[in-house]
């Protein structure tokens, strides 16, 4: 046997499974996106933008997802620094804190948030003890419950991208930064910031391509008012069996997410 | 005026000690350098004269201020990594300008000048667009030279800046360090773990071995007359033998050969023999010498052989001319030159 | 690492530490603690302690059978996707066009899994009929694939390339080498990828939601339909139960690797 065929042969069931599971039906889902009853037509995404309804349900996931992916990068850069600067054991335990939820089914982490948010949790509860709020107060249903759902749903993989890049940087570069008038913080901006940008661009497109995709967290705490695209879709394929139309809406979601990630693609593919 | 003065400066990582109570004082435009071997606190003096690390007990004072508690960007220094530390997002010449923009020194105009003299000066000037993976690593090392220097600091710490060079590069960049230090006289602290580096380059070597001083003065003191053999092994290659002195101005080698030693040098008891490899003159064996040994290994190193000889149940090393040519296991008559003996 | 960090700033990043810890455990421990409540009705902070919502769980046949549903699935997706990944990672790490395959291999990482997750459902419906536990098992295998072959990869990244030609001139022969030089080396990479492979399996709710069969429920789609209409504590009971099937494959992972591997990383 040649290293060619062998190499070959050891690809095999990997392209077949591929070709057959994710390709097909990828195509398959394009395909009817674009048929009508008559062959081709562009119908399913017409009645998109038809009225405002879906383009505002667009909107608001774009929206979300971008803020979720802001705050993200708020919290995982602070997090995923101090995490790369400390020594290993504590950094092993820090490891643990962000992969125990990253491991958890989402089910069970918004679970989680169910329960914090909901009408008899901490949280009202808090609020309504100090005569802040009225007794059915809730936080549950709204945006901001969404959000701060999908921030800690989506954290983890901020943190861990992050991570693998601060932890490439030489720990000598900032302290020659030190060396040469820059204080603590001064040093963090032009030598830290500049240098793990990578890294947080990379960070951000993962979250915002999840954020945008997920439905399990928004459908639940964001209850059936505050439609997310993706809960739409899940709502065209389960409930009104409109299969033509989930298509053409997933096919916009994945316009919007590829319209992010191409151009990243092709900036990290020139730089290297 | 001294610049920098260390007083009893003690270090502890966790629970191990590795600094026993260092003082140090170094004058205005004296080029110092830390010798030691990898371990023995070297580096570590040096991150806490730059105020990276900080210290257990003791005080750093620089120009008679006392610093121990500021962190290094108020302290006026500048210092140059073993590995560089350029940053790599930023031109050569941006590299250089680094530390002027964060000291806030000058006008964008009166920077740039800068830049282009501490450049020049390393001769540099032509490269100061490129970044730092365009540059070689002599370039580079130019370029971290340049930024060290290009704020005139107080004080100039260089962390074994030569050590990732190849032999020619290293003689050539040892040359342009005594000449930039001659023209600026910038206070400067070399370390090095490379005795004919701190041999050659500084006004004064402080030895370090353990986390102390084990001795410090000029090159010439420090290599002809180590006062520990810590000191005369690490400096030149020496040979050590265990001897007895006395009666009489006389050493007895382990195998009961005898040396004559100087009157002043005639205290009796137990000593170290330290015969350096150019104090030692190699002879046919039937010339008179003062010992008599045996050719172990020769090895042909082109200008001349080495000699491993086998002398009173020890292993020596002695430089010899092409001219002399003696066989493994031939007798060989030695001529001591320079005699120093050292307590045991 | 940098000393002379200002104390005030230490400060703040312990503060920080403690509160992203909180923010990203509190819903867990939230749950564990419902879990334990005697209220009748979900709420926090819990009252008093009882195992009978974890007695209720074990005792509600849609739970249990969910249960053996998921590990079933999760068991022979983690088998094929290590098999046919490992092989792939293989492949790749001798590759000479190594990069534009690798790109194929990941790109189920890419594409949104709601995206997939349709496409699935509509290519089986219109080939095979109403989907099955191997539309499952077929679309898990294609998410998890690129966990292994990643882990793989990494591992023989690190690895030395001469090892292989070192044991073919020690007279090994092809397949020799691949048995006794080249899957040894791969092993961790191949445990790593096995593990995340199965824990994504086991945890996976948008797959399993889009090509769920009547009746036939992986448990997070379970917990999800409960969670959609009528949370109770035994709800709580069984995602307790998730967490702590995660702590125990974490651990083992640790003791099997290290997890200073990953931290490191």
């Amino acid at each position: 046997m040649t290293a060619r065929r062998e190499t070959l042969l050891l690809f095999a069931p990997g392209l077949a499974l591929l070709a057959l599971g994710f390709l097909l039906p990828i195509l398959r889902m394009l395909m009817l996106s674009v048929v009508g009853p008559d062959g081709i037509t562009a119908v399913h995404f017409a009645r998109f933008f038809q009225d405002s309804y879906y383009p505002s349900i667009l909107w608001r996931t774009v929206r979300l997802s971008l803020i979720i992916t802001v705050l993200t990068a708020a919290i995982g850069f602070p997090l995923a620094y101090i995490m790369s600067r400390v020594g290993l054991r504590l950094r092993l335990w820090l490891v643990v804190m962000v992969i125990l939820p990253l491991m958890t089914s989402v089910v069970v982490r918004t679970f989680g948030w169910m329960v914090l948010l909901g009408r008899s949790g901490p949280i009202a509860s808090t609020l309504r003890d100090h005569g802040l709020v009225g007794r059915g107060f809730s936080l549950m249903h709204t945006e901001t419950a969404i959000v701060l759902g999908m921030v800690q749903v989506l954290l983890p993989f901020m943190v861990l991208t992050l991570l693998g890049s601060l932890a490439r940087l030489d720990p000598r570069l900032e302290e020659a930064a030190r060396t040469m008038g820059c204080s603590f913080l001064q040093s963090f901006r032009h030598v830290v910031l500049p240098l793990s940008l990578p890294g947080l661009v990379a960070g951000s497109l993962l979250v915002f391509t999840l954020s945008a995709s997920s439905f399990v967290t928004p459908s639940l705490l964001g209850g059936a008012r505050i439609e997310v695209l993706a809960a739409s879709i899940y709502k065209s394929v389960t409930q009104t069996l409109d299969w033509n139309f989930a298509a053409a809406q997933a096919v916009i979601l994945f316009a919007g997410v590829a319209l992010v990630l191409i151009p990243y693609l092709r900036l990290t593919a020139r730089h290297g | 005026m001294s610049d920098l003065s260390l007083s009893q400066i003690h270090k502890s990582f966790g629970r191990t000690e590795v600094l026993h109570g260092i003082d140090l004082d170094i004058r205005s435009g004296e080029f110092v350098s830390l010798l030691g071997a990898s371990g023995c606190g070297k580096t570590t003096l040096l991150r806490i004269i730059a105020g990276l690390e900080t210290v257990t007990r003791g005080t750093v004072r620089i120009g008679g201020r006392d610093v121990t508690g500021l962190p290094p960007e108020h302290r006026d220094i500048a210092m140059m990594f073993q590995s560089y530390a350029l940053l790599p997002h930023l031109s050569a010449f941006e590299n250089v300008r680094f530390p002027l923009r964060m000291r806030r020194r000058g006008s964008r105009a009166e920077q740039a000048e800068r830049v282009e003299r501490a450049l020049e000066t390393v001769r540099l000037a032509d490269l100061g667009h490129r970044r730092p993976s365009q540059l070689s690593g002599g370039q580079q090392q130019r370029v971290a030279l340049a930024r060290a220097i290009v704020s005139n600091p107080q004080i100039l710490l260089l962390d074994e800046p030569l050590s990732n060079l190849d032999a020619r590069l290293r003689e050539e960049m040892q040359v342009e360090l005594i000449e930039i230090h001659r023209r600026l006289g910038l206070t400067t602290i070399f370390v090095t773990h490379d005795q004919d580096e701190a041999l050659s380059l500084s006004d004064r070597v402080v030895l370090m071995n353990a986390g102390r001083v084990e001795q410090q003065g000029s090159p010439r003191e420090i290599y002809a007359a180590p006062a520990t053999s810590f000191a005369s092994s690490f400096l030149g290659s020496a040979n050590l033998l265990p001897v007895t002195v006395g009666p009489g101005p006389v050493a007895r080698l382990a195998d009961g050969q005898q040396l004559a030693i100087p009157a002043g040098q005639a205290t009796p008891g137990e000593r170290l023999l330290v015969l350096r490899q150019e104090d030692v003159e190699m002879l046919p064996a039937e010339k008179a010498g003062d010992l008599k040994a045996r050719v172990a290994i020769r090895v042909y190193l082109g200008a001349r052989h080495r000699y491993m000889l086998d002398l009173a149940g020890q292993r020596i090393s002695v430089m010899a001319a092409n001219s002399l040519l003696l066989e493994p296991g031939e007798e060989v008559a030695l001529k001591v030159g320079r005699i120093l003996l050292l307590a045991r | 690492m940098v000393r002379a960090v200002p104390a005030w700033l230490r400060g703040l990043a312990w503060a920080f530490v403690v509160l992203a810890g909180l923010f990203l455990l509190g819903p867990l421990a939230v749950v564990v603690g419902v879990s334990v409540s005697e209220n009748q009705f979900i709420a926090f902070p819990p009252e008093g302690f009882t195992l009978r919502w974890y007695e209720k769980a074990l005792g509600t046949r849609e739970y249990v059978e969910a249960f053996w549903l998921s590990l079933r699935l999760a068991v022979v997706v983690t088998v094929t996707a290590t098999l046919i990944g490992g092989a792939a990672a293989i492949a790749l790490s001798r590759g000479r066009q190594a990069g534009a395959m690798e790109t194929v291999f990941l790109s189920p990482l890419l594409i949104p899994t709601i995206i997939f997750a349709i496409g699935m459902l509509m290519l089986w419906s219109s080939t095979f009929g109403p989907t099955s536990f191997a539309t499952l098992w077929l679309a898990h295998t294609v998410v998890t694939l690129p966990y292994v072959i990643r882990t793989t990869l990494a591992v023989l990244a690190e690895a030395d390339p001469f090892l292989e030609e070192a044991a073919r001139t020690m007279g090994a022969g092809r397949l020799r080498c691949l048995w006794h030089v080249v899957l040894p080396q791969c092993r961790p990479g191949l445990i790593a990828g096995a593990f995340f492979a199965f824990n994504i399996s086991f945890d996976e709710a948008v797959l399993s939601l889009f090509l769920r069969s009547p009746g036939h429920n992986t448990l997070p789609v379970q917990i999800y339909g409960q969670l959609e209409f009528s949370p109770d504590p035994t709800v709580a009971a069984v995602s307790t139960l998730m967490i702590l099937l995660t702590i125990a494959l974490i651990m083992i992972l640790d003791r099997l690797l290290g997890l200073n591997r990953f931290a490191k990383a």
